[in-house]
């Protein structure tokens, strides 16, 4: 279909429905008939056919109901045929013809008063460009579709455990599951883990990605040069040292050389040949270099059933919902759960939309933000509209000559409209501009991975956005004043000037109106911003049981086949540590597998000693981390009984464990946990406990308290590892000098993630900080808008009670009272203003609940101060007015009028 | 559209004055049946271009017409027309050209009322 037949659509559906089933296919093969008609029209008739067809449809439409209404309206018996019912008042033609005339009136008028103009436009522009761009954020993530073929149909299987619903799964699972689920077409594995490329000239980390061939199909990927993998090469059996690498890793690191296909990559130190390259548009999460197939995920066991590290997707049938897929996986779990008791008791299977699964997270933040910047919106219409009525006042003359000599109120109202209209066009195309800017903005603070979905752009959809958006602001704030003045104006046309007062009145209280509205709609989105800074603040308040002050992190991770030994790892650690602290101005460091904060974290079920052996599946999680001798020093995380591990705990010495505060209460609350045992539910080692650390944020800045272990690292060495130092001084200045120091022990180490633990903890704020700045700059502006508002008011009212004061001041009233009288009657408004705004927002913060951390939804802190700051602003939005008032010279006020 | 009953056909003078619409359709419908955008092209040639009817118009007119009973489909009805089947073709029914011609006389009356207070300057064509 052409735009303009696209657009006819839209217009026949203003029409009733029994019109549009009794014409609507003969006014499409009109439309088409015109269309070919003029198809070698220049585009300037293209334009006027355009409009000509929409405005002709649009006053149709209108007529047809009117018509209708009439029709089931009329008194029964009366006639229905008459002239009045062919109400066809003025033929298109004329319509666009006074609308082109009201157009060209407007334009004029409005570049008459470049202030009024500007200021309308540019707080529309502010309003209008900032709903676009955070609609354009809401639509790419939450309306279109992910940017996959048919992406309704990928889903996430997860395994569940106890509550938590987003285990991922072991190999042998997904390899079950393959076999046995027929809601499927296909099933694919993947498993992320960074990868070391080695011999080049330095050695780099790659992010990588261990997958089964399936994951490319499912997704619909093609390859730009070469080819993927196919089923054989990466199932166990029949695995071959191939790799796919990225666009984006192609011409970062290989200069975009044609000849990389059929080159071997020595990573993680096995050969692969590259066998193809994947084009940047597809990517599954953020820049994944290299594909390998999941045979070569390292893991010192091997892909056993205990090994959950594998995220499953798959794609459904056509046929097959998600509640259908999601009921026969926890039929195969229930089976395999049977079936393999040991690893598999108290595991369910989880089936979500891939789309769900991303935005599950931040859908509740970004409804609120969208919310937030539609109450400013709205704020900024009723600013608009307080301008609009204001300047109604000036143009009262123009308003009662233009109606004395014969224009219709309709038509006074429409030339007002028309006005607002074409205001909120200019400041729709200027909101464009603020909307291209502010998704740039939006673009680097968004804390998610935007790889999934479309992009994020100003597009059509976000310009007919901002488009239906400024018209409809237009009339929103247009439609009113327009109705008021022309009202007004007929009266102040016949009763002269006597009649004046009433109309002014009218305005008057009109005004109140929108700043009651205005001041109330601040005071919601203020009150919002309030509770979630509270909570931010509340946030970064929490005690993290450690010292993130100058302290660095990096990561490593070595490489298996040059350390295949466990000694060897010990050796290359215990160097490698050494090394680091005679750099200058570290103090100490040590090794700890997963940096609290990181994202990174290992979760373990235990038996603890003189308890009964737990129920396979009902088995207590620990978080485990994996440490070296100092970590809790380097870390400042102290330690309130025990010892920390030492050197000699090592693979000969019997193994040992550190345990946190929570764990020890809950397994021997009233004894010391010091030379009790736990034991992991997937070994049968007893570790003793030799120390009890205080609890520790490790995951996430709200979890409660949870268990958590610390093993030493000389008894479970890891290849994978970072290092944390405690320095003197800005930590990122040794960055490069402890890389060095690990490069002295070995050169093919790559090093990454070089961070401040500082930098981690605001990071794992993210979301929350984003979400506060954006409703704290939205609050800002509303407070600002609100203020105008409000000041505007009062110094129109002081100006219409110019004469008033005069006779109160004559009369001996002193300027302090006049004071008191315009504030009082101010303050009045906004109390009115702060009352129903705090009994809204009541209602309006429970959706919040949610996104808040520590502070209730009612915080009583939050509802006390946000009045007070509103009414502190109205106030000094009334006292300016006011006090120009007090200190009029009474004889000069009274010639006034 | 709902079709009113009628039990007796109104007098001509009911509908007068025509909308400039729907006296041009009718006009246009004088010389035979046709289909609504022909309609639309035929008042176009008419009125050398200045009377031009959109879809909403146009068919807003034939519907009230239709039910009015000025206008009737024509037998030359849906799917006998091989260039597209979704066009019908009106025909302008007895009530139709009565109500033409009332409107032509009092327009007629219009004219010579207008010519006596010597408003048209302009001669009586020969």
């Amino acid at each position: 279909m052409r735009p303009i037949e696209r657009t006819f659509e839209l217009v026949l559906r203003l029409y009733p429905r029994a019109f549009r089933d009794e014409f609507g296919d003969e006014m499409r093969a009109f439309v088409e008939a015109r269309r070919a008609e003029q198809r070698h029209a220049t585009p300037w008739g293209r334009v006027r056919l355009w409009c000509h067809l929409v405005a002709d449809g649009v006053a149709g439409g209108i007529r047809e109901h009117a018509a209708a209404w009439s029709a089931t309206h009329a008194r029964a018996g009366a006639p229905i045929v008459s002239p009045a019912l062919l109400p066809e008042t003025e033929l298109p033609e004329a319509l666009m013809v006074t609308l082109v005339q009201d157009a060209r009136y407007a334009v004029r008028t409005l570049s008459r008063r470049p202030a009024f103009t500007i200021v309308s436009a540019v707080t529309l522009a502010l309003g209008i460009g900032a709903t676009a761009a955070i609609f354009g954020v809401v639509d790419a993530l939450l309306f279109r579709p992910l940017r996959y073929p048919s992406p309704h149909q990928i889903v996430v299987v997860t395994m569940t455990r106890g509550t938590s619903v987003d285990d991922p799964t072991s190999y042998p699972d997904f390899v079950d599951w393959r076999e046995q689920a027929r809601s499927f077409q296909s099933v694919a594995v993947i498993r992320n883990q960074s990868v070391n490329l080695t011999g080049r000239e330095s050695p780099e980390r790659l992010s990588g990605a261990f997958v089964t061939a399936s994951f490319f199909s499912l997704l619909g990927a093609d390859p730009l040069a070469g080819r993927l993998f196919a089923h054989d090469e990466t199932e166990i059996e029949t695995a071959r040292p191939v790799a796919v690498i990225s666009e984006g890793a192609w011409r970062r690191l290989f200069g975009a050389d044609a000849g990389i296909i059929g080159r071997t990559l020595v990573l993680n130190g096995n050969p692969l040949q590259v066998i193809g390259i994947v084009p940047s548009a597809f990517n599954f999460f953020a820049g994944t270099d290299v594909w390998m197939p999941i045979t070569y995920y390292p893991n010192k066991n091997g892909l056993t059933r205990k090994d959950h590290s594998m995220t499953v997707i798959g794609r459904l049938r056509g046929d097959v919902t998600v509640t259908a897929a999601a009921a026969e996986m926890t039929a195969i779990a229930k089976r395999l759960a049977e079936q393999y008791p040991a690893e598999n008791s108290g595991f369910g299977a989880h089936v979500e939309t891939l789309h769900t699964l991303l935005v599950g997270d931040v859908r509740a933040p970004l409804y609120t933000v969208l919310a937030a910047v539609a109450l400013l919106l709205i704020i900024a219409c009723a600013n608009v509209a307080n301008l609009q009525l204001s300047h109604a006042l000036a143009r009262r003359r123009e308003m009662s000559v233009r109606a004395a000599l014969g224009a219709g109120r309709s038509r006074l109202a429409r030339q007002l409209l028309t006005e607002s209209v074409i205001l909120a066009a200019i400041g729709g195309v200027l909101g464009v501009a603020v909307a291209y800017a502010a998704v740039a903005v939006l673009l680097k603070i968004i804390p998610i991975d935007l790889t999934f979905f479309s992009p994020i752009s100003v597009d059509g959809r976000v310009l007919a956005f901002a488009a239906v958006v400024s018209i409809t602001t237009g009339i929103v704030f247009g439609l009113a004043p327009a109705l008021h003045a022309s009202r007004a104006s007929f009266r102040e046309a016949l009763a002269a000037r006597a009649g004046s007062l009433a109309a002014r009145v009218g305005r008057v209280e009109l005004r109140g109106a929108f700043v009651v509205a205005q001041i109330a709609l601040s005071a919601i989105l203020l009150i919002g911003g309030g509770l979630l800074a509270r909570s931010l603040m509340k946030l970064q308040g929490v005690d993290l049981g450690f010292d993130p002050s100058n302290l660095l992190t990096l990561e490593f991770r070595l490489p298996a086949t040059k350390y295949a030994q466990p000694e060897q790892i010990s050796d290359f650690f215990t160097r490698a540590i050494a090394e680091i602290r005679t750099v200058p101005g570290v103090n100490s460091a040590a090794l700890v597998r997963a940096v609290p904060l990181s994202g990174n974290s290992d979760v373990r079920a235990y038996a603890a000693s003189g308890a009964p052996e737990p129920e396979p599946g009902k088995a207590p999680i620990v978080q485990l981390n994996t440490v070296s001798p100092g970590y809790f020093r380097t870390v400042r995380l102290p330690l309130v009984a025990g010892r920390d591990v030492e050197n000699q705990d090592n693979t000969e010495a019997p193994p040992v464990v550190v345990v946190n505060e929570t764990l020890a209460r809950r397994e021997w609350p009233n004894r010391s946990a010091i030379g009790q045992q736990i034991r992991f539910i997937d070994t049968d080692r007893w570790l003793t406990i030799v120390g009890v650390a205080r609890d520790a944020k490790h995951f996430r800045l709200a979890d409660g308290p949870r268990p958590q272990a610390y093993i030493p690292y000389m008894q479970a060495p890891e290849i994978f590892t970072s290092v944390v130092v405690r320095t003197s001084g800005d930590p990122l200045k040794f960055g490069s000098l402890v890389r060095d120091a690990i490069w002295r022990v070995d050169r093919d180490q790559p090093v990454w993630r070089i961070r401040a633990m500082d930098s981690i903890v605001s990071s794992a704020l993210g979301s929350k900080r984003v979400l506060l700045s954006l409703v704290a700059v939205f609050a800002s502006v509303a407070v600002l808008l609100s203020g105008v508002g409000i000041y505007g008011v009062m110094s129109f009212a002081v100006t219409q009670r110019t004469h008033e004061v005069g006779v109160r001041m004559a009369l001996g009233a002193r300027g302090q009272e006049v004071l008191r009288l315009i504030v009082g009657q101010g303050l009045r408004l906004t109390a009115v203003a702060l009352a129903i705004g705090l009994v809204a927002s009541l209602g309006a913060t429970r959706v919040l609940a949610n996104q808040l951390f520590g502070v209730s939804p009612t915080d009583p802190v939050t509802f006390a101060v946000v009045p007070v700051l509103l009414a502190a602003v109205a106030a000094v939005a009334c006292y300016l007015p006011a006090r120009r008032a007090s200190r009029l010279d009474p004889l000069v006020a009274l010639r006034r009028e | 559209m709902p079709r009113p009953m009628r039990t007796k056909e109104p007098p001509p003078s009911d509908f007068l004055p025509l909308t400039p619409a729907v006296l041009h359709i009718l006009l246009a419908l004088v010389d035979g049946d046709q289909h609504g955008y022909a309609i639309a092209q035929t008042v176009e040639e008419l009125t050398g271009g200045t009377v031009r009817m959109g879809p909403g118009t146009l068919y807003g007119s034939i519907g009230r017409m239709v039910a009015n009973g000025l206008l009737e489909e024509s037998s030359r009805g849906r799917g006998r027309v091989a260039e597209d089947e979704r066009r019908r073709f009106y025909r302008m029914t007895a009530l139709g050209r009565r109500v033409l011609e009332s409107e032509m006389e009092r327009l007629d009356r219009v004219v010579a009322l207008a010519r006596a207070k010597n408003v048209l300057r302009r001669p009586e064509p020969a």
